[in-house]
C-alpha cells in the first residue's frame, strides 16, 4: 500500500471510531444533561446545551424523596444481597464441574445456560401469587432470591473458567503433602481465583442492579428500587422528565463504573467465560 | 484452555468407600441445581394447573371453573397474542442478525490497532451496561415529539417524521423499538467478537496470506470458523433476551397503536399484571415455555453437535 492509501485508511478508521462515539455514547450523554438541566429547557428546539446546570433533581431523589421510598439504599440492598445468596450456591458448584470428571458435564452446563433464556415475565405471576401466599411480599429477601435464577447460572459458567486457569500442578502439591479437597478447595484455589470471584460478584451485581422485572412485581413502595423509581415518576400525572433523569442517571453510574473498571474482565463475563481474552 | 485438568475424585486422594467422597462432584453442584429447580419448577407447575382454570383476579382470589384446554383455545385465536407472536419473532430475528452483522463490522474496524481505538473500545461497551427500563426512557426523550433529539436529527436530515411521532405511527413503531435493542446491543457484538477475534493465533493469518487468500476468504474461511463457539452462545443469548422483551415496550408504546408493538412478552405482563387474567396468562405462559424450548432445542442440536466441553 503506498503511504497515500494508508493514511486514508488511518483517517477513515478515526472518523469511524468518532461516529461509533457519536451514535452510541452520545445519547448517553444527552440524557445526563436532562437530569441537571432547568425542566423548561428539556424540549427546546433545536436542541441546545446552553442552561444553568442544577442538582435539583437529585436533591429531590437522594435527599428529600417526600412519600418515596429510599430506592438508591434499596438497589444497593437488594444487588448486594442477590450476590451474597448467589456465591456459595455458584462457587462449589463452578469448582466441581472445572476439576471433576463428571458424566453428562455438558448437558448441565447447557442448562445452566438455558436458565438464562427463560422468559423472566412469564414466571411473574406465580411468583407473585406464592410470595403474597407465604407473606413475604415487599420483602428484600423474595426479590434477592428470585434473582438467583439469573446470578447463579451465570455466575456458574464465569466462575468455572475462572477456576479452570488455575494451575493443577499447585493442587497436586498440596494432595501430596497430604490435604484434602476441602482444605486444597478452601486455602490453595479459592485465594488463587480471589480476582474470578470479584469479577464474578461484579457481574451478579450489575445483573441484580439493572433487574427491573422482578422488583416491578415483588417490591413494596417502600423496597421499591431505582428501575422501579424512575417508573414511578412517569406514571404520575405530568412526566416529571429531570427525576426520571436523576434517578435513571443514579441508576446507570455504578454498571458503568464497573464495566470500566473491570474492562480486561468484560469480554469473559458477557461470554459466561467461552471466551479467554 | 492450557492449565486445565481434568479429575476424578479418586485422583485427588480419596478415599473408595465414603458416600460423600464419591458422589463429591455432585454434592457440590447439588445445592445449585436444587436451588434452580425449586425456583423454576413452582412457576412452571403453577402456571400448568391454572392454565386449566378459568382465573381472573379481579373477579376473584380463588379459580373460578375447570375450563380444559379452553384458555390455550383463547390464547391462540385472540388477534393480539398472533401478533405478539409475529412481531417478537420479526424483532428477535431482524435485531439478532442485523446486531451481529454491524457487531462485525465494528469489530473488524476496531481491530486495525491505531492508537486511541482502544479508548473508543471501552467507551462503547456503555449502553449494554445500562438497564433496559433505562434505556427506555433515554429513548423516549429521545424520540419525543415534542423535541426529542432524534426527531430534531431526522428532520435536520430532511428525513420525513411522522405527524403522530416516531413511537404513535404504527408504520415506524415497531421499527423505533428494533433500533432501540440495535442501539444497546450493537456493542454487545462488537466487544464480544473484536476480542474472540483477537484470539485467533496471527501465525494461521499470515500463512493464508502466503498463499494469496483473499480477506474476504480468510474472515469467513479462518476467522469466523475459528469464534464459531463464542458466536453461537451470544447468538443464542441474545436472540431469547429479544424473544423475552417487555420493559423497553412497556417504557416505550405499551403495545400500541394497535398492536403494533405488541411482544409475547408485554402480552404476558399485561393479562397477567395488569388484567389479572391468570388463566389465560398461564396458558400463554405455557405456549411461550414450548416455543422458546423448541428454538433452543433445536439450535442447540444443530449448533453444538461437534463440540466438546
Amino acid at each position: 500500500m503506498s503511504r497515500r492509501r494508508t493514511s486514508f485508511y488511518t483517517a477513515a478508521t478515526y472518523a469511524a471510531g468518532l461516529l461509533f462515539l457519536a451514535i452510541f455514547v452520545g445519547p448517553i450523554l444527552w440524557f445526563i444533561a436532562l437530569a441537571i438541566r432547568p425542566a423548561e429547557t428539556a424540549f427546546t428546539m433545536p436542541p441546545s446545551l446552553s442552561f444553568e446546570p442544577n442538582l435539583d433533581a437529585f436533591r429531590h431523589i437522594l435527599v428529600d424523596p417526600g412519600t418515596n421510598a429510599p430506592q438508591l439504599a434499596n438497589s444497593l440492598i437488594v444487588a448486594i444481597g442477590a450476590v451474597l445468596l448467589n456465591l456459595p450456591f455458584s462457587v462449589p458448584a463452578a469448582y466441581a464441574l472445572s476439576r471433576f470428571k463428571l458424566r453428562g458435564k455438558k448437558n448441565i452446563m447447557l442448562w445452566y445456560l438455558g436458565l438464562l433464556m427463560a422468559p423472566p415475565i412469564a414466571f411473574l405471576i406465580p411468583y407473585f401469587i406464592l410470595i403474597t401466599r407465604i407473606g413475604l411480599q415487599g420483602s428484600y429477601f423474595s426479590m434477592v432470591l428470585v434473582l438467583q435464577t439469573l446470578t447463579i447460572p451465570f455466575s456458574v459458567w464465569l466462575m468455572k473458567s475462572f477456576i479452570d486457569e488455575v494451575p493443577a500442578e499447585l493442587e497436586e502439591a498440596a494432595r501430596v503433602d497430604g490435604a484434602r479437597w476441602y482444605t486444597i478447595m478452601w486455602r490453595i484455589t479459592l485465594p488463587i481465583v480471589r480476582p474470578g470471584i470479584i469479577v464474578t460478584s461484579m457481574f451478579a451485581f450489575v445483573f441484580a442492579w439493572n433487574n427491573a422485572a422482578f422488583p416491578l412485581v415483588l417490591s413494596s413502595r417502600s423496597t421499591a428500587t431505582l428501575p422501579i423509581g424512575t417508573l414511578g415518576y412517569f406514571a404520575t400525572s405530568g412526566v416529571t422528565w429531570n427525576y426520571i433523569a436523576a434517578a435513571a442517571v443514579l441508576a446507570m453510574i455504578p454498571p458503568m463504573i464497573i464495566f470500566l473498571v473491570f474492562d480486561r474482565y468484560v469480554v469473559r463475563g458477557l461470554t459466561f467465560g467461552s471466551v479467554k481474552g | 484452555m492450557p492449565f486445565t485438568t481434568v479429575r476424578s475424585p479418586h485422583a485427588l486422594g480419596l478415599g473408595r468407600k465414603s458416600f460423600v467422597r464419591k458422589n463429591l462432584p455432585y454434592l457440590l453442584i447439588a445445592p445449585s441445581v436444587v436451588m434452580l429447580l425449586a425456583l423454576i419448577a413452582y412457576p412452571l407447575l403453577f402456571a400448568l394447573r391454572s392454565s386449566f382454570y378459568f382465573w381472573n383476579l379481579q373477579i376473584g382470589p380463588q379459580p373460578l371453573a375447570f375450563v380444559g384446554v379452553e384458555n390455550y383455545v383463547q390464547a391462540f385465536n385472540a388477534f393480539d397474542f398472533r401478533a405478539s407472536l409475529g412481531n417478537t419473532l420479526i424483532l428477535s430475528t431482524m435485531g439478532t442478525a442485523i446486531e451481529f452483522g454491524l457487531g462485525l463490522t465494528i469489530a473488524l474496524i476496531l481491530l486495525k490497532a491505531l492508537p486511541g481505538m482502544n479508548v473508543v473500545r471501552a467507551l462503547l461497551i456503555l449502553p449494554t451496561t445500562i438497564a433496559p427500563i433505562v434505556v427506555g426512557f433515554l429513548f423516549r426523550y429521545l424520540y419525543d415529539p415534542g423535541g426529542g433529539l432524534l426527531v430534531w436529527v431526522l428532520q435536520s436530515l430532511w428525513l420525513p417524521v411522522p405527524a403522530q411521532g416516531i413511537l404513535g405511527s404504527p408504520s415506524t413503531a415497531l421499527a423505533a423499538i428494533l433500533f432501540v435493542d440495535i442501539w444497546q446491543w450493537t456493542p454487545f457484538f462488537a466487544i464480544v467478537l473484536y476480542a474472540s477475534l483477537l484470539a485467533v493465533p496471527d501465525e494461521i493469518i499470515e500463512a493464508a496470506r502466503l498463499d494469496r487468500a483473499s480477506p474476504w476468504t480468510i474472515l469467513f474461511r479462518i476467522k469466523l470458523p475459528l469464534i464459531k463457539r463464542t458466536a453461537i452462545i451470544i447468538v443464542m443469548l441474545r436472540f431469547m433476551q429479544i424473544f423475552n422483551t417487555f420493559d423497553t415496550v412497556l417504557v416505550l408504546t405499551r403495545g400500541g397503536p394497535g398492536t403494533s408493538t405488541r411482544t409475547l412478552g408485554y402480552s404476558l405482563y399485561e393479562q397477567g399484571l395488569v388484567n389479572f387474567n391468570i388463566g389465560l396468562v398461564s396458558a400463554m405462559t405455557w405456549i411461550t415455555v414450548l416455543i422458546v424450548n423448541i428454538i433452543v432445542a433445536l439450535y442447540v442440536f444443530v449448533a453444538f453437535r461437534h463440540e466438546e466441553w
